[in-house]
């Protein structure tokens, strides 16, 4: 995920876009009340992921690395009341 | 009954009642398109969810009411169309559907639920699929066991593991 830093802001209407570097252009394609649709036009290699899934696969990785089960064990002594 | 090997049980006789499918996998395991629900009284209020074929692969759930008891559930309309369940409505939890958050531990002392992306399993096709919210009400690192450092609680962080009646 990117590092911290600056966060750019800027104001587009439905139909306008923007480009990031010289080969990704994002469209705001239409704006409703269940939120902005986007088109990106960019090259088939770049990865392009809604951001929760990406947290989703990092927190999955998380979940599944060899915790032993000693560590489930305790856990489930301080979850029971 | 069939038995799969499992990563912290050995290997246990499994009812196909507790096979689900996984068409789309999990996310960064999506391979994976079956998994076995593990739930004994031994483990509670912890629950497994165990790849078939992969008898490595072992996630750590709890039931989301019991990571957190007023859960509101969000399933996306799509996701709810891949589970085979009704798109207008969100499904009944307990009747319908069962309702997991995959735990992590980060260390021995802290424990979170992903209540951002709860592993939402169709009781009645025993199909499942991880239900990525589109808001952000919640948390992917809920604490459902708070670090001590951060809330003063009186655990006594205990250096000698385990519980014998567990391991």
């Amino acid at each position: 995920m990117p590092a911290g830093g600056l966060m750019l802001v800027l104001r587009r209407r439905a139909g306008e876009s923007f480009l990031i570097g010289d080969e990704i252009e994002v469209e705001l394609l239409a704006v409703t009340q269940q939120g902005a649709k986007i088109g990106i036009r960019a090259p088939k290699e770049t990865i392009v992921l809604r951001k929760e899934l990406k947290i989703t696969q990092q927190q999955n990785a998380q979940a599944a690395i060899g915790v032993s089960f000693c560590d489930i064990a305790q856990t489930i002594k301080k979850l029971r009341p | 009954m069939r038995p799969v090997e499992t990563k912290h049980f050995g290997t246990l006789p499994c009812d196909d009642g507790s096979v689900f499918d996984f068409p789309q996998g999990l996310p960064a395991f999506e391979e994976e398109k079956s998994f076995v629900l593990i739930e004994a009284p031994e483990t509670a209020p912890l629950v497994f969810l165990q790849s078939m074929a992969r008898a490595g692969l072992c996630f750590a759930a709890l039931p989301i009411l019991a990571a957190d008891e007023t859960y509101q559930l969000a399933v996306a309309p799509e996701d709810l169309a891949a589970l085979g369940l009704e798109s207008g409505r969100q499904p009944a939890l307990g009747r319908e559907v069962t309702v997991l958050a995959l735990v992590s531990l980060h260390d021995e002392l802290l424990a979170t639920a992903n209540l951002m992306a709860p592993v939402v399993l169709n009781v009645k096709l025993r199909r499942g699929l991880q239900a990525i919210r589109r808001d952000a009400r919640y948390s992917h690192q809920y604490p459902v066991v708070p670090h001590p450092a951060k809330t003063n609680a009186a655990w006594p962080p205990e250096a000698v593991c385990p519980p014998e009646d567990l391991c």
